[in-house]
């Protein structure tokens, strides 16, 4: 299997994944994103919220990274650029989930 | 053999209609999603400064101007969770033909407004 088809394959993939988590996360945060510290607190440390919004990170991240280097392939013209942009964009998709997660596993009242 | 892909041609070179008009909405509202996911990691670790300090978080939130951050997301998901399940039945061989994009397309707009309500209106317990 060629690289362009896997990236295809891992695109869709994290898609069909990442729909209904969207819609769970989102209908979530409108119920409970002015609520008070405690209600917060407690959304996010307990199950299935926390594996959910875990999954929810992880997925999101690697499916934009994906997605956004498309973007770079079709409008970034200098292939130095683009290579930056790219690496970047891969350490970003890694480490900002990976710090939520961090943080949302050590979340305490 | 050169190592230069062609680029897409830009976007001002077409016409509108509605099938492009989804397609550069859904690039666009996908990096603005991205962003707006990052500001919730941000707000998730605001919550380890500790519930004095989340007050000034909270009234942000509870204020108009937070109020309409939470609406615009809700419509940038709900435009993306539409657009993406678009591109699924695509993926799968359906939905091609002109008159059938056209009408997915308008769905994906004025779909994504009405789950924007009813997604508001039922977490807030109003129905």
């Amino acid at each position: 299997m060629i690289n362009a088809t896997k990236k295809w394959m891992f695109l869709k993939v994290s898609s069909i994944i990442l729909v209904p988590l969207m819609a769970w996360f989102i209908i979530n945060l409108v119920s409970v994103y002015d609520k008070s510290y405690v209600d917060v607190i407690i959304f996010f440390s307990t199950q299935p919220s926390k594996f959910l919004t875990s999954l929810l990170m992880i997925v999101a991240f690697f499916y934009s990274s994906l997605s956004i280097s498309e973007i770079f392939e079709d409008y970034i013209h200098d292939e130095k650029v683009k290579s930056v942009a790219n690496k970047a964009l891969t350490i970003f998709a890694i480490i900002i989930p990976l710090i939520t997660i961090i943080i949302i596993f050590n979340l305490t009242l | 053999m050169s190592k230069e892909n062609p680029l897409s041609p830009h976007i001002q070179i077409y016409s509108w209609n509605i099938s492009s008009l989804i397609s550069i909405s859904h690039r666009i509202i996908g990096v603005i999603n991205i962003v707006a996911l990052t500001l919730v990691c941000l707000w998730i670790a605001l919550l380890l400064l500790g519930e004095t300090n989340y007050e000034y978080i909270k009234f942000f939130l509870q204020s108009f101007l937070g109020k309409f951050l939470i609406l615009g997301l809700t419509w940038s998901f709900s435009f993306q969770i539409l657009s993406e399940i678009r591109h699924l039945f695509w993926d799968f061989g359906y939905g091609f033909e002109l008159i059938t994009s056209k009408i997915t397309g308008l769905i994906v707009i004025f779909g994504s407004i009405v789950l924007t309500i009813l997604i508001y209106l039922s977490s807030k317990q109003i129905f």
